[in-house]
């Protein structure tokens, strides 16, 4: 059963600010891969969040949004007090264009999930394909 | 211990009959896994709740700590 106080907090931050991260340790040190591909994505979309580390209390608030929105793992994107979802979700909603278009920003010019080899600086030699 | 990868592909399948899955170990630590899934009951249905529909055919794996993250692909 969910802490109701807690669940009353969550729900707050989720109405209070446009578009919210709960991850895994913060923007600045992520924890976890997923929660920092996530911030990865957000950040190239060039707008402002607000980010929780769920970390120092991991199980409560897993129950907390099993309540809210029906969702335990982490990271969790909410956007205009909706959960959008996590890590899979954001980056393929990124790459489809569809999260500038819900976070009301322009598309980034080059629309490939972060870590794509297309994130390799300009300098980078032509990959080499041996043919065999 | 490491998820055993053929009973998790068989979890999904079985909750949601007439499903492929194809289930990898991405880091090669027996606990961060990564489902592709072709289901029919995904038809009609949110990015989220397709998503949730396969948690929660493995939420048993999630609880009692065999899988730390499982990241889904969902398949058309």
């Amino acid at each position: 059963m969910a802490d109701e106080e807690l669940t009353d907090k969550v729900r707050a931050l989720i109405a209070e600010n446009p578009v919210i991260l709960f991850m895994k340790g913060t923007p600045t040190e992520p924890r976890c891969g997923f929660s920092l591909r996530t911030v990865q994505v957000l950040d190239r979309m060039g707008i402002e969040y607000g980010a929780v580390d769920v970390l120092p209390a991991l199980q409560p608030l897993r129950e907390a949004t099993a309540e809210i929105a029906d969702w335990q793992t982490f990271p969790q994107l909410y956007v205009n007090g909706e959960l959008v979802g996590g890590c899979d979700i954001v980056e393929e909603m990124f790459a489809s264009g569809e999260l500038a278009g819900l976070l009301g920003v322009e598309q980034p010019e080059v629309p490939e999930t972060p870590g794509s080899i297309t994130d390799l600086p300009a300098q980078s030699p032509p990959l080499d394909i041996e043919r065999g | 211990m490491p998820a055993d990868l053929e009973e998790i592909r068989q979890m999904i399948e079985t909750a949601l009959p007439g499903a492929e899955a194809r289930v990898i170990d991405e880091t090669g630590t027996g606990d961060h896994l990564r489902a592709e899934v072709r289901a029919p009951q995904f038809e009609g249905l949110s990015r989220l709740d397709r998503h949730r529909l396969v948690k929660a055919a493995v939420r048993t794996r999630f609880e009692d700590g065999t899988i730390h993250a499982l990241s889904i692909k969902i398949l058309d």
